[in-house]
């Protein structure tokens, strides 16, 4: 370092070094051992750090299970389902079910919330879930420059979670009419087509040909924003993982998400216009149909454990973890300003990210909701387009009643995802007139069409295959 | 290539890229759905009724000057039936406040409202001048605003005034919103996107430009050539929203909906019927009978840490025990005057 040799100077010059903890360097569990990490000015040994990872946890995930604390212990209503990214959060979260909950028998050192004794037989000893799965939606397709990573997900899944069976899908499959097949569904009279185009997104049936990778391409091509393209391919992975965790009679679909993923999640959906869904974001239950009794709960049991904490646990227990497409929508999308703005943030106000996702979990939504949204089958908010018209007018009326008469996606959409395929950009985006019509997942297609009323208004506006 | 026609009319050159909607729109358009959009904000939310005495918070910048001028021509067009006041509060900033004071001046004769000026002199005993010179600028938003505040009440009792109209723009909420789920402020989330709030004894304040985009609004004062004065505060904005600022200035470059969205977001969701339960009660400050959640209201904390030589006494809850630590407040202590809502009698206002 220069020093132009005088003392006073130099004393004055230095800032000093500001303590990364509170009070003391020994761990704040058992006072004994002198810390190893700093989490939020706390500090905790290796030995206390587990446990105390595990308690979060646990403390997240078992009352999704169930509410009823007896001896007898936890006994789930259907099989599990394990999303897996290839990321920091899914890594821990495989290993983290794995030691609590799949522990090969002899497995000593680790605490079984399925109890402990009375034999193998023991009703206590009975697995939480029979069976599980982990999932992994493979988004090579969606993003540009990345590459297929199924063979290599499996190898870790194998090493990771020998306890379940993998199951790799693609994003693709969203429009892929075979695979709506798979997960027990009836095939759909026709595709159905959006015009994007056009503001109350009018509907169209055809038969065509395209592939399901095609029709993929074609629906993140036609999205107006860089922001919107990362938000439908949460979208398209979210529910086929839904899907597929029904298809495999789970009660429970797990995320890895961190709580720094879960507050930057929160803030992005806000942002979005989602918060009506708020509560959703962080913990949902979801219901196939009105008729099916089946639901399947979402759960983010990691969302009290930060992504520090994931990545010391990571690191301590040599977990290997090979990274996810984690695709933003480059620098100006808003998932990514939410990400660089609330990590910056963590770094002046370190209690940030988890007063965000306490925040958000003290709200509720105002009004009942009228319906499922078409696109991400979470509850639509009534209201929503005449709230739009009212507070920005986009068109004088004599022209909103002519268009009123064709029939449109619009209705049938949530705030969020009808900002998704229509909000431009500040650039304009893409030329509105330009956009082909674009084929929608699957579960749109069924939706729509499953109902008589809307199928029997499209009829009336069917056009011929070649249109 | 031939000049765009406007996306509204379909007849009159585009002049403008709206930026609430990306539309490339006329002059003429633009005016309209501008001022309609504030009126649909007006009459959905029923903020009026006819003959309501309803006083503008003035403080010569765009916002309330723009909020001025449409007030008045809303009033005209759809025949409101409102009596208007401009109501300015002086907080003592030299080189700043005194100059956009004479554009309100200004704004009186053009627009032929009533004004009444009352400043933080006059009614806390202190000028910004002299709080920034003991609290130095890093907490000195924090009296600015919550004296505001309590000032606007003062003055529109005065005036013997319904309501208060604030110049409240959709970028001020949604940053508002933003900061109070980052900071935690359950109790003010609940309220920040309400159109109207009313306490039980304060007067009905309201921001009929809650869904007005910032840059709209100086593109109506651009375009209308509206008189107003433009130089920010001298004094440090509060660091923490001007984070929330920043980031909000880039979601709306990446998608200009998103202020529009994150006010949709704020209405959509309440603070939990059990979290409500555990809130505060609002009740009268035992000093200066205004509306607060504790024995003492904020204002009255903070003028007795100024008093007291104590400044951070209302800013934390170090400075708070350390206040207490030196005992009761002193008998000859300089307070806030009692205030009784709607009891003032109306004064004479007019050129100060």
């Amino acid at each position: 370092m220069a020093d132009c040799g005088n003392p006073n100077v130099e004393q004055d010059a230095l800032m000093q070094r500001r303590k990364k903890y509170d009070r003391t360097r020994q761990c704040v569990k058992c006072h004994d051992q002198l810390g190893n990490v700093v989490i939020r000015h706390a500090v905790y040994c290796k030995g206390c750090f587990f446990p105390t990872v595990v308690g979060k946890f646990r403390r997240v995930l078992e009352p999704s299970i169930s509410k009823d604390k007896s001896k007898k212990g936890l006994k789930a209503t259907g099989n599990l389902c394990l999303a897996f990214s290839g990321g920091l959060g899914s890594s821990v979260l495989l290993d983290l079910i794995g030691s609590n909950y799949f522990a090969a028998e002899g497995d000593a050192g680790h605490d079984w919330s399925r109890g402990r004794g009375g034999g193998t037989e023991h009703p206590r000893n009975e697995p939480v879930w029979e069976h599980a799965t982990v999932c992994y939606v493979e988004v090579c397709n969606a993003i540009p420059g990345a590459r297929d990573r199924t063979e290599e997900i499996r190898q870790i899944v194998s090493r990771l979670a020998s306890y379940a069976k993998f199951l790799p899908l693609r994003l693709e499959d969203a429009f892929d009419h075979a695979w709506w097949e798979r997960v027990g569904r009836s095939k759909p009279h026709g595709q159905l087509f959006v015009d994007l185009g056009h503001q109350d997104l009018l509907l169209s049936i055809r038969n065509t040909s395209s592939s399901p990778v095609a029709a993929l391409k074609a629906y993140l091509a036609s999205l107006p924003t860089q922001t919107a393209v990362p938000t439908a391919i949460h979208n398209l992975i979210r529910l086929l993982l839904l899907h597929t965790a029904q298809l495999t009679n789970s009660s429970h679909l797990l995320l890895g998400t961190s709580l720094t993923s879960l507050s930057i999640s929160l803030i992005s959906s806000i942002a979005q216009g989602g918060g009506f869904v708020v509560r959703e974001e962080a913990q949902e239950n979801w219901q196939p149909d009105s008729t099916s009794s089946q639901k399947v709960a979402v759960s983010r049991p990691l969302r009290d454990v930060g992504m520090k904490e994931c990545a010391i646990w990571a690191w301590w227990r040599g977990l290997e973890v090979v990274g996810k497409e984690n695709y933003l929508g480059g620098k100006q999308g808003i998932g990514a300003l939410t990400k660089g703005f609330i990590i910056g943030l963590e770094r002046d106000y370190p209690s940030t990210v988890s007063t965000i996702a306490r925040t958000c979990a003290k709200l509720a939504p105002k009004e009942a909701s009228d319906g499922l949204c078409t696109l991400c089958e979470r509850p639509v908010q009534p209201g929503v387009q005449d709230w739009k018209e009212r507070i920005s007018i986009r068109q004088f009326d004599e022209k909103a009643a002519i268009a009123r008469s064709q029939p449109g996606l619009i209705q049938r959409l949530c705030y969020a995802c009808h900002t998704t395929l229509t909000s431009p950009s500040s650039r304009g985006g893409v030329g509105q007139s330009a956009i082909d019509a674009v084929q929608l997942p699957v579960w749109v297609e069924s939706r729509v069409l499953g109902s008589d009323e809307m199928k029997d208004v499209v009829a009336e506006f069917l056009l011929d295959d070649e249109d | 290539m031939p000049p765009r026609t406007c996306a509204l009319c379909s007849t009159s050159r585009a002049m403008l890229k709206r930026p609430k909607t990306g539309q490339q729109i006329c002059k003429e358009c633009f005016f309209t759905v501008f001022e309609t959009e504030v009126h649909n904000t007006i009459t959905r939310a029923k903020l009026f009724k006819p003959g309501d005495r309803v006083a503008i918070g003035a403080s010569g910048g765009k916002d309330s000057t723009v909020l001025a001028y449409v007030m008045k021509t809303l009033n005209e067009r759809y025949d409101y039936g409102l009596e208007l006041f401009l109501l300015s509060i002086d907080e003592g900033i030299t080189g700043y406040r005194d100059d956009s004071l004479e554009t309100v001046k200004r704004n009186q004769q053009q627009y032929s409202m009533p004004l009444k000026i009352l400043s933080y002199d006059e009614l806390y005993g202190w000028t910004m001048d002299g709080i920034v010179a003991q609290v130095g600028r890093k907490n000195n938003c924090t009296f600015c605003g919550v004296f505001r505040r309590q000032a606007l009440d003062r003055g529109a009792s005065m005036l013997s005034v319904d309501h208060i109209v604030t110049g409240h723009n959709a970028d001020d909420i949604a940053e508002t919103v933003l900061m109070n789920i980052m900071r935690g402020d359950i109790a003010r989330l609940g309220r920040c996107t309400a159109i109207c709030t009313q306490g039980e004894d304060t007067i009905k304040r309201s921001k009929p430009f809650k869904y007005a985009y910032e840059k709209e609004i100086v593109m109506y004062a651009y375009f209308k050539k509206l008189d107003y004065f433009s130089t920010e505060c001298i004094y440090s904005p509060d660091a923490y929203r001007g984070h929330a600022r920043v980031f909000l200035k880039d979601l709306e470059a990446a998608r200009p909906s998103a202020i529009i969205d994150i006010i949709h977001s704020g209405e959509a969701f309440e603070v939990r019927e059990e979290v409500k339960a555990t809130q505060k009660a609002q009740q009268t400050c035992k000093r200066c009978g205004y509306i607060s959640s504790n024995d003492l209201c904020k204002a009255c904390v903070l003028l007795e840490g100024l008093e007291r030589g104590m400044a951070t006494a209302g800013i934390t809850d170090r400075g708070r025990k350390k206040l207490d630590a030196e005992g009761p407040a002193p008998d000859n202590l300089r307070t806030i005057p009692f205030y009784t809502a709607g009891a003032a009698p109306a004064v004479s206002v007019g050129p100060d």
